[in-house]
C-alpha cells in the first residue's frame, strides 16, 4: 500500500436511478444471473491480480472500476460485453495508472489460465495432485495478438463509459487510523488479529451485490468493518455512539454491518448454484445461459431467493 | 443515499427499534430526574416556609444566591441532555459527485483552432445548450501498442485532481464517435492569452508589480499541486494562460504525474521543454522531485523581467553550458554528489580560484532586481535542487512584501486576444520532449562530447584587455 500517496478522501456515488436498474436488466437478464456474472467477475478480477502480483489497493480499484462499468441504465450491458473482457481491461488499465504496471501479455496469459479451468468456483491449484494441462492455457502469438486488440478496444470502451473516473479512494488506510484512535493497538496481539478481520471484510465488500464501494464512502466502510470486527471478536473498543466520531450515522452503520456480515451466505449460495459448472462470463455464454435458463430457472428459483 | 434493499429491511427495523428504545430511555431518566428535582424544591420551599417565621435572620444570611442557583442549574442540564437524547448529532458528509459515461463532442460546436500543444491540438469552442465558449483540447493518441497512452491517462487524472483558482479547470471529458482511440477531447476553461505569445507582442515588459502578482499566482498553484503529489514536469511561458482580469491558470499535464515520498526510481529524464529543464535532468538524473518544477519557476521568472526566454540552449550541451554561464560552476560544496549523475562524468570543469558566485552572477544579468528579488530569483536557479525553495518557502518570501506591492489583479493591462479568429504566429521555441525520443545522452555515454563545454574559458579568464569587473 505504500504506492499511491493519498489523493481523496470521497468517491463519486451511485444515484437511486442508477442502482434502480441497469443496462443488463433492460435488456432482459435477470437480476439473479447478472449479481452472478458481477460477483463472479469481481473474483476473477481479484484473483488473476493475485496472479500478477499486484497489492491489494490496485486489485481494489480495479475491481471498484468493474462494478462501476455495469452501473445503471447507461452502463455496460451483458448482452453486449462480457463481464471477462471487462474485468481484464479495468486490470489493466488500473496497473498501468499505478507504480505496478504489467504488460499486455502477463494479463492475456494469466486470463487464459483462468479460463482453462472447467468451473468457476474449482481450481487446480498448480501443486495440487491434479494441476491443469500447460497445453490448455497457452496463448499462441496469433490468439495473442488478436485478444491484444481486443483488450485495447475495451480498455477505450471501458474508460468513456467511467467517464475517465479511473481514480477511487479505498477505505484500507483509513480503518486502520480509525483502529488506532480507537485505541484498539492497545493489546498488541488482539489489535492485529483485529485488523485481519476488519481487512477481510474491507475485500469481501468489493463483490458484494449492493455495490457497497459505489453506495458508501470509505468512512462509512472502514467504520462498518471495524464495527463487524470488533463485534466478532467480541472487542469492546470504545463508549456508545463512538462511529459518530467517524461521521457515520447509526443508520447507515446498521446498513453496512449487516451486508457486511450477509456477505458470507451470499458467496456460499452462489458456490452452491454453480456447482460444477462455469458462470458464464462471456456475450456467448449469457446468451446460452438465458436459453437453459428458461427451463432451469423454475426449478431453481426456490433455493435462491436470498 | 443508502439504497433500500430487501436485506437491509430486518437490520433496518432492528437498528431503529434500538434507537427508538434509547431515545424513550433517555426520556425517561430526564423525567425522573425532572421530577426528582421537582420534589426537592417543593420539600425545600416547605422548609422554608415553615422556618420563615423566626429565623428570617438565618436565611438572609445563608448565600441565597448559590441555594436557588444549584437546582436551576441542574434542571438546565437535565433538559440539555434531553434534547441531545432527541435531536440527531451532526455528521459531516461529503457532496459526492455521480458517476456516468463521457457526453459526446457533438455537445459542442468548434468555433475556430487556437493551437497544437506538445499533446494535443486545441480549439475553441462553444457549448451548444449554454453558449458557454470553452478551450476543446483533442488528445493526441500515439504509441497505441499498450492501448490508452498512459500520458494521456495521467492528464486527466492529475488535472481533474486539481481544482484550484491558478490551474486550468478540466469540465469533462468527451469522445467522438467510434470505438476508436483518436477522438478523446478536454473541455477545459477558455482563457484569452498564454504568458509567451502574450509577450512576444508587448512592447516592453511586465511591471514589477505585475511580475510580483503573477509569481505568486504561478507559486500558489505549484503549492497546491505539489502539495497534492503531483510533478507538472512541463512548465514554461507557453503553458501558463491568462485571461483579461489578471489571472493566470497553468495548464498542459501532458508530462505531470504522481510522485511520492521516497521519489518513484526510474523515472524519466526526457521531460520538460529544453529550456527550462532543470540541470539535474540534463545530468541524467532518473529520481527527482518537485524541485524540477521550481527550476522552471526560477526560469519563468527571469523570462518575466525581460520577456525573453531565460536560458535559450541551442541543444542539451549548450543548455548546460547556458546554465553554467548563469548559475556559476557546481563544486562539491554546493552540490553535493552531483558528480555521481551519468552525464557527470563526462565533464570537465574549468579549476577557477575563486569562482564567482551564481547570485552575483545573477544580479550583474539583472541589475533592476532588488536584493530580495534577486536572491529568490538565485536561489529558484540554484544548480542544487536541494537547494531551491519549495513554492510555500517562495510565498512567504520577502521579495513579494517589499515595494513595489503585488499589483491587484483588478488594475492588469487587457491586451487584444491572440486566441481568437486570427491565426497565429509561432517563434520557433523547441517542444517538450516527445515520448520515446532519445535524448542527446540517451544511450552510450560517447552519444555527447561535453569535455568541449569549458574549452578556452581558462584563457578567457586570463584574457588581454580591460573589462569592468562584477562579478
Amino acid at each position: 500500500m505504500a504506492s499511491a500517496p493519498p489523493k481523496l478522501i470521497g468517491n463519486p456515488m451511485a444515484t437511486v436511478e442508477q442502482l434502480e436498474t441497469s443496462a443488463s436488466q433492460i435488456d432482459g437478464i435477470p437480476k439473479e444471473l447478472e449479481d452472478s456474472i458481477h460477483f463472479a467477475g469481481a473474483r476473477l478480477t481479484q484473483l488473476a491480480g493475485i496472479l500478477l502480483r499486484l497489492p491489494q489497493d490496485i486489485i481494489a480499484i480495479a475491481i471498484v472500476n468493474y462494478t462501476r462499468f455495469w452501473l445503471g441504465p447507461e452502463g455496460g450491458s451483458l448482452k453486449k460485453y462480457g463481464a471477462k473482457d471487462i474485468s481484464i481491461a479495468s486490470l489493466y488499465v488500473t496497473a498501468k495508472l499505478s507504480a505496478y504496471p504489467r504488460s499486455p501479455r502477463s494479463v492475456i496469459n494469466v486470463y487464459a489460465y483462468f479460463d482453462a479451468h472447467e468451473t468457476t468456483f474449482e481450481h487446480h491449484a498448480p501443486n495440487s495432485p491434479n494441476p491443469l494441462d500447460p497445453q490448455t492455457y497457452f496463448v499462441s502469438e496469433g490468439t495473442y495478438q488478436a485478444r491484444r486488440l481486443a483488450l485495447m478496444r475495451t480498455e477505450a470502451l471501458l474508460l468513456r463509459t467511467l467517464g475517465f473516473t479511473t481514480d477511487t479512494a479505498l477505505p484500507y488506510a483509513l480503518a486502520i487510523t480509525y483502529m488506532q484512535t480507537l485505541d484498539a493497538f492497545a493489546d498488541h496481539a488482539a489489535g492485529s488479529a483485529l485488523t485481519k478481520r476488519v481487512l477481510a471484510h474491507l475485500n469481501s465488500a468489493l463483490f458484494s451485490p449492493q455495490k457497497l464501494y459505489l453506495t458508501h464512502q470509505p468512512a462509512a466502510l472502514a467504520t462498518a468493518a471495524i464495527y463487524l470486527a470488533g463485534h466478532e471478536r467480541e472487542m469492546k473498543l470504545a463508549g456508545e455512539d463512538w462511529w459518530e466520531v467517524f461521521d457515520v450515522g447509526r443508520e447507515e452503520l446498521g446498513f453496512l454491518v449487516f451486508s457486511l456480515n450477509s456477505q458470507n451466505g451470499f458467496a456460499e449460495r452462489e458456490v452452491e448454484r454453480w456447482a460444477g459448472r462455469k458462470v458464464p462470463l462471456t456475450v456467448l455464454e449469457v446468451e446460452r445461459e438465458m436459453g437453459v435458463g428458461v427451463g432451469m430457472g423454475v426449478g431453481m428459483g426456490v433455493g435462491m431467493g436470498v | 443515499m443508502t439504497g433500500k434493499s430487501r436485506w437491509a429491511d430486518s437490520q433496518e427495523d432492528a437498528v431503529a427499534e434500538e434507537q427508538r428504545r434509547k431515545e424513550k430511555e433517555a426520556k425517561k431518566r430526564a423525567k425522573l430526574a425532572q421530577q426528582k428535582l421537582a420534589e426537592e424544591r417543593r420539600k425545600q420551599h416547605e422548609q422554608q416556609e415553615q422556618q420563615q417565621g423566626g429565623v428570617r435572620d438565618d436565611l438572609e444570611n445563608r448565600p441565597a444566591k448559590r441555594q436557588r442557583l444549584s437546582p436551576a442549574q441542574n434542571t438546565d442540564t437535565a433538559q440539555k441532555t434531553d434534547k441531545a437524547a432527541e435531536a440527531p448529532t451532526k455528521l459531516l458528509k461529503f457532496h459526492a459527485p455521480s458517476l456516468g459515461p463521457c457526453r459526446h463532442v457533438d455537445n459542442f460546436e468548434r468555433l475556430n483552432h487556437i493551437e497544437e500543444g506538445s499533446y494535443g491540438w486545441v480549439s475553441r469552442a462553444r457549448e451548444i445548450a449554454t453558449g458557454e465558449v470553452v478551450a476543446l483540447k483533442k488528445l493526441k493518441m500515439d504509441n497505441l501498442n499498450d492501448g490508452f497512452p498512459v500520458t494521456a491517462l495521467r492528464e486527466i487524472q492529475t488535472l481533474k485532481a486539481s481544482k484550484h483558482p491558478n490551474i486550468v479547470d478540466l469540465r469533462e471529458v468527451v469522445v467522438g464517435d467510434g470505438d476508436d482511440f483518436s477522438d478523446v477531447f478536454l473541455v477545459m476553461d477558455f482563457l484569452e492569452h498564454d504568458l509567451r505569445t502574450l509577450q512576444e507582442d508587448m512592447a516592453e515588459p511586465f511591471l514589477p508589480s505585475e511580475t510580483k502578482t503573477l509569481l505568486l499566482q504561478l507559486a500558489s498553484a505549484m503549492e497546491f499541486l505539489h502539495d497534492h503529489w503531483i510533478i507538472h514536469r512541463d512548465l514554461k511561458t507557453s503553458n501558463i494562460l491568462m485571461n483579461n482580469r489578471g489571472e493566470i491558470k497553468i495548464a498542459d499535464f501532458g508530462m505531470a504525474r504522481y510522485f511520492s515520498d521516497p521519489p518513484p526510481p526510474n523515472l524519466t529524464q526526457l521531460v520538460v521543454t529544453l529550456w527550462y529543464r532543470a540541470p539535474e535532468l540534463l545530468l541524467g538524473a532518473s529520481t527527482y522531485d518537485t524541485a524540477i518544477d521550481m527550476w522552471s519557476v526560477g526560469c519563468i521568472f527571469g523570462e518575466l523581467l525581460t520577456k525573453d526566454p531565460l536560458l535559450q540552449g541551442k541543444n542539451e550541451v549548450d543548455q548546460l553550458a547556458k546554465i553554467f554561464a548563469l548559475a556559476g560552476i557546481p563544486n562539491d560544496d554546493s552540490w553535493p554528489g552531483f558528480r555521481r549523475l551519468p552525464n557527470a562524468r563526462a565533464l570537465r570543469l574549468p579549476r577557477l580560484p575563486n569562482p564567482p558566485k551564481s547570485s552575483a552572477l545573477i544580479r550583474s544579468k539583472f541589475p533592476i532586481l532588488t536584493n530580495a528579488g534577486s536572491a529568490l530569483l538565485a536561489a529558484l536557479l540554484s544548480l542544487n535542487p536541494a537547494s531551491r525553495p519549495t513554492a510555500t518557502e517562495m510565498l512567504a518570501h520577502p521579495y513579494f512584501r517589499e515595494q513595489p506591492k503585488p499589483k491587484s489583479k483588478a488594475m492588469f493591462p487587457t491586451f487584444p486576444s491572440k486566441a481568437g479568429q486570427e491565426k497565429r504566429r509561432r517563434r520557433a521555441t523547441p517542444d517538450a520532449p516527445k515520448r520515446g525520443e532519445k535524448g542527446a545522452f540517451a544511450k552510450g555515454r560517447d552519444a555527447v562530447d561535453l569535455t568541449g563545454l569549458f574549452s578556452g574559458r581558462d584563457a578567457e579568464a586570463a584574457g588581454a584587455g580591460f573589462r569592468l569587473k562584477m562579478v
